[in-house]
């Protein structure tokens, strides 16, 4: 059916923007409709993927209007990460009703369930266009959602947060709206497959080579890669913790999946060459990746650890676009998704223990291994997949990295991932430490009770998803390698 | 020849099996006990049952499943494999015993009885890797899953030596990983099913990188020095922890995979070309007289039994590196040696501190009288590690000393009789104190550990003289051994 690709990024849109007049009368309405429309994106994702497997990348010219006038839907075996973003997305609205309860008051909740549906329907949309304005449309309907998500149950810190994430986030969109606009004004055309064709007879390099910085720098503060990253850990910290596995699960991918759509078109430039901005891309996720684990180090705070941890996984996907071969930007494209899964495990699982504990510090926490067993078995397995053990989820990606490191010439990046995994065993091993070895410092954790199953559920799923997605990583990176080819230097 | 069969997937699947359900179980002590012991025995049967065919020259292999294209998890137990997992299977069973009876009265038993089931299921895993993926995999999990079990006590003690072993073997890891994604690029196989896979024209830069980090790695858990650090420290662990640590399960892994490193990722002819194994058997060499020399000033039994078992483990490493037939037949034979000899030792130990509480050297005076059997026991192994004749140990100097020879390194030689004067420099003190002190309290009646301590002693003793006595008989380890060295030979 042609329709799934428009609707796809629509339905979860209109739906989000109905939720509060639907469950005006009865709040309780706005959980199962937004369930049933998150299952329904994930079929249409399952669907659009079959379809992108058996015949190969596929458009939709949405109302009729062919390129370069209309606006072009494009689904290719990038967009499949949708699958992930559905599954994530819907696994945290499961997860939301109890946490949801207690953090809000009733009368908010359609409010809530709006802004998610909002945000998934943007998240969609972002991967499926082949329209670069388009493209940026969906990432501010990402965006503004994600600040007010922050924000939605206020507190002392999120509002504050959730200001410091809208600046960060407001002076990125102005650079990359600036950036599209001098493209538009090279090229004449918004689609981004017409704008590769013609950039490449273009001939003056200094507007190309803004477009390009620019486009870089934007999306790279929307992912938070160090030393872009000041944003990031109160709002994903401060935030509801399903948020905050939307916002470090999926929304951050915002960036780095953008840089994957932007690039190839300077691919067939003359005038600019992309190799030096691919070193300064390696550098910096190296960096990134180092940075972030070496400040995940120091937090008391399990969810500012992830928060940190999510700086230093950025890393290692920038780190694979930078290293510029087939092998690298393997690596970083199903680091994309491998990423997605673990974060939201452990998120979903922190916020768990916070709910049914009330404390978030590693002291206050110690002994809750032996209270809420399946939660920690859990958050073990999202530690062990995020240090990339094999046959966990996290190891594919880091495998491919490393192999294209040395592909590349460079085993000092080799190195420097492999340190970087190491480091962040250090910080997650003493949350094992103190969750399963350490005497409880309060009496009241001997009290505390496993999380309800609507809570427990999800986190199960997703700790499964983790190793399933591992001991099957070859499927991803097989169904990606296409659009790995297309990619400038991955072919 | 290459034979399908499932049993070389059900022997790791059933300790898996039994940790789970000892997990599930919970406090039910003597359902665990029986899982425990059954599970034990079954997978000693099942082990056993693939001995005759492997002495008649099968190799069987199980592939699971390829999660990355070209590498995936998969069995294959040759004769270097079946060797390994026979032991560990024969000692698995004598350990769980010696386990019931010492943690009887402990806390945290579930979790005690759980892990150890985890270790040994990842040591036939390690034991049957069909490739060096396979082997790394259950290589970190045995690391993981001994963790618990050095931090048993929960003291700040314990969870210091818990950091310090994680620190160590976490760092082994990185570099394993390394290695081994240098191996995937330079021979594009990690498999073990040849005497070698890297290509001697690869450049001795990249060789050499892939060496150190291989044999680094492993070098770890073999404590060749100076990385033998957390073996001391993880003394503070439960009795049976340690005789798993020294004789079962940790550092034979780490042999084993300096073995497999030596044997079937270099080759012989490679490495013997390019030369490194000579600066390893220094190292070894090294090894062997050091740590036997701070043996000396050990006063804690424990720990002299730690220092002993580094010496004991770098024969190993030597007889690996010296690249002859012989040589490479003491290294695999001396796996179970000092295995049998150093488990009976850590039995005596953990009976000892058991019935009367002593720990250190001196207070041992007369010891022989009060528990003359578990100081039998003793003074068999102590024989064997000196090395003479008619017990085991004396079989690995033979051929040790064979294989110098072979070399043309007779100062090697000269090493394995000043090791002798030494470990008998060590270990005949406490067979004298034992026996012609008289004890410095009035003389009390015999009084020995009881018979679920007593009994695994005075089997692993046994099998001691055993294997010290009869190597010829075709059904013992020693043909194994040969037919593993006849490969690597390429006879």
């Amino acid at each position: 059916m042609e329709l799934w690709l428009p609707l796809a990024a629509a339905v979860p849109l209109v739906a989000g923007a109905l939720t509060p007049a639907i469950a005006r009368r009865h709040p309780g309405l706005a959980r199962p409709w937004a369930l049933a429309v998150a299952a329904w994106v994930l079929a249409a994702a399952v669907q659009l993927t079959r379809r992108v497997v058996l015949e190969g990348p596929f458009s939709y010219p949405l109302g009729g209007w062919a390129r370069p006038y209309g606006i072009e839907l494009r689904f290719d075996e990038f967009s499949a990460v949708a699958v992930v973003i559905a599954m994530v997305a819907g696994l945290v609205l499961v997860y939301s009703g109890p946490y949801m309860r207690l953090a809000l008051r009733a009368t908010r909740l359609p409010w809530y369930y709006s802004l998610l549906l909002i945000n998934l329907g943007g998240l969609v949309g972002f991967v499926t266009t082949g329209d670069l304005f388009n493209l940026f449309v969906f990432m501010e309907i990402v965006s503004v959602s994600s600040y007010a998500l922050v924000a939605v149950a206020g507190g002392r810190i999120a509002p504050l947060a959730a200001f410091k994430y809208l600046m960060a986030g407001a002076v990125s969109s102005a650079l990359i709206l600036f950036c599209i606009g001098v493209l538009h004004a090279l090229t004449g055309t918004l689609n981004m497959a017409d704008i590769a064709a013609r950039l490449a007879t273009a001939e003056a390099p200094a507007p190309i080579l803004l477009a390009l910085a620019g486009l870089t720098a934007g999306l790279l503060v929307k992912s938070a890669l160090f030393p872009m990253h000041a944003w990031l850990p109160d709002a994903h910290a401060s935030a509801p913790s399903p948020v905050s596995a939307m916002l470090s699960a999926l929304v951050v991918k915002v960036g780095v999946f953008g840089l994957l759509r932007v690039y190839p078109m300077f691919a067939a430039v003359d005038v600019v060459r992309l190799a030096p901005m691919y070193e300064i891309l390696a550098w910096l996720g190296a960096l990134s990746i180092v940075a972030g684990a070496l400040l995940a180090l120091f937090q008391q705070d399990i969810k500012l650890m992830l928060a940190y941890s999510t700086i230093s996984n950025i890393g290692y996907i920038v780190l694979g676009i930078g290293l510029a071969n087939e092998l690298g930007m393997t690596g970083a494209g199903i680091h994309i998704a491998n990423h997605a899964i673990i974060k939201a495990t452990l998120f979903l699982a922190a916020g768990a223990i916070i709910h049914q504990t009330g404390r978030r510090t590693l002291h206050a926490l110690r002994g809750v291994g032996h209270v809420m067993p399946w939660t920690c078995l859990a958050l073990a397995v999202g530690v062990f997949s995020i240090v990339g053990l094999p046959p966990t989820v996290g190891f594919p990606g880091k495998w491919y990295l490393a192999l294209g490191a040395l592909e590349a010439g460079r085993p000092g990046f080799a190195v420097v991932l492999l340190a970087g995994a190491v480091l962040i065993f250090v910080y997650y091993i003493r949350i094992l430490n103190a969750f399963y070895f350490r005497s409880p410092s309060e009496v009241g954790m001997l009290s505390v009770r496993e999380a309800p199953v609507a809570m427990l559920l999800p986190v199960l799923v997703l700790a499964a998803l983790c190793l399933a997605g591992g001991l099957l990583g070859r499927w991803p990176a097989m169904l990606i390698g296409p659009a790995i080819a297309r990619l400038p230097g991955g072919g | 020849m290459d034979v399908i069969d499932l049993r070389i997937l059900l022997a790791p699947a059933i300790s898996f099996g039994c940790a789970v359900l000892i997990f599930l179980l919970g406090a039910r002590a003597r359902w665990r006990r029986v899982l425990a012991l059954g599970a034990a025995v079954t997978k000693f049967i099942v082990i056993l049952s693939l001995l005759p065919g492997s002495l008649a020259g099968k190799v069987y292999v199980f592939e699971v499943l390829e999660f990355l294209p070209g590498v995936g998890i998969s069995f294959r137990a040759d004769a270097l494999g079946m060797f390994f997992a026979l032991v560990s299977s024969t000692l698995w069973v004598l350990t769980t015993v010696y386990a019931i009876g010492y943690m009887k009265g402990r806390h945290a038993r579930v979790r005690f009885f759980g892990f150890f089931a985890l270790c040994v299921s990842t040591t036939v895993g390690i034991a049957f890797a069909e490739n060096l993926l396979t082997l790394f995999l259950f290589y970190e999990m045995l690391t993981i899953c001994t963790y618990p079990l050095v931090v048993h006590d929960e003291t700040p003690e314990a969870l210091r030596a818990g950091r310090k072993y994680l620190a160590y073997t976490l760092l082994g890891g990185a570099a394993l990983l390394l290695g081994m994604i240098l191996v995937q690029s330079l021979a594009g196989t990690l498999s073990f099913s040849h005497a070698g896979v890297l290509p001697a024209e690869a450049g001795s830069g990249a060789l050499l990188a892939t060496f150190v980090t291989l044999i680094g790695g492993f070098g770890v858990k073999a404590a060749i020095m100076p990385l033998h650090g957390w073996l001391p420290a993880a003394m503070v662990a439960p009795t049976p922890v340690s005789a798993l640590l020294h004789a079962v399960a940790v550092v034979k892994a780490g042999v084993f995979g300096i073995l497999r490193v030596v044997h079937n990722i270099f080759g012989v002819d490679l490495l013997a070309q390019l030369g490194y194994a000579s600066w390893l058997a220094w190292v070894a060499a090294f090894t062997i007289v050091a740590a036997s020399l701070i043996a000396l000033a050990q006063d804690n039994l424990k720990r002299r039994l730690a220092y002993s078992t580094i010496s004991q483990l770098s024969y190993i490493v030597l007889g690996a590196a010296l690249l002859t037939p012989f040589a490479a037949l003491a290294a695999v034979v001396h796996i179970a040696n000092q295995a049998f000899a150093k488990i009976t030792m850590f039995f005596v130990a953990g009976a000892i501190e058991r019935s009367t509480g002593k720990t250190q050297v001196h207070q041992l005076a007369g010891i022989g009288r009060t528990m003359p059997w578990t100081m039998a026991a003793f003074t068999i192994a102590a024989l064997s590690f000196i090395g003479v004749p008619l017990f085991a140990g004396f079989v690995t100097k033979w051929y040790l000393s064979l294989g110098a020879l072979q070399a043309g390194a007779w100062w090697f030689v000269l090493l394995m009789i000043l090791s002798a004067l030494l470990n008998a420099a060590y270990w005949l003190p406490i067979v004298y104190l034992a026996w012609f002190r008289t004890p410095a309290a009035e003389s009390a009646p015999i009084h020995e550990a009881e018979a679920l301590l007593l009994v695994p002693t005075l089997v692993a003793a046994a099998y001691v003289l055993l294997l010290g006595i009869s190597m010829q008989v075709s059904w013992l380890p020693f043909s194994l051994a040969q037919a593993a060295v006849r490969f690597v030979a390429g006879l």
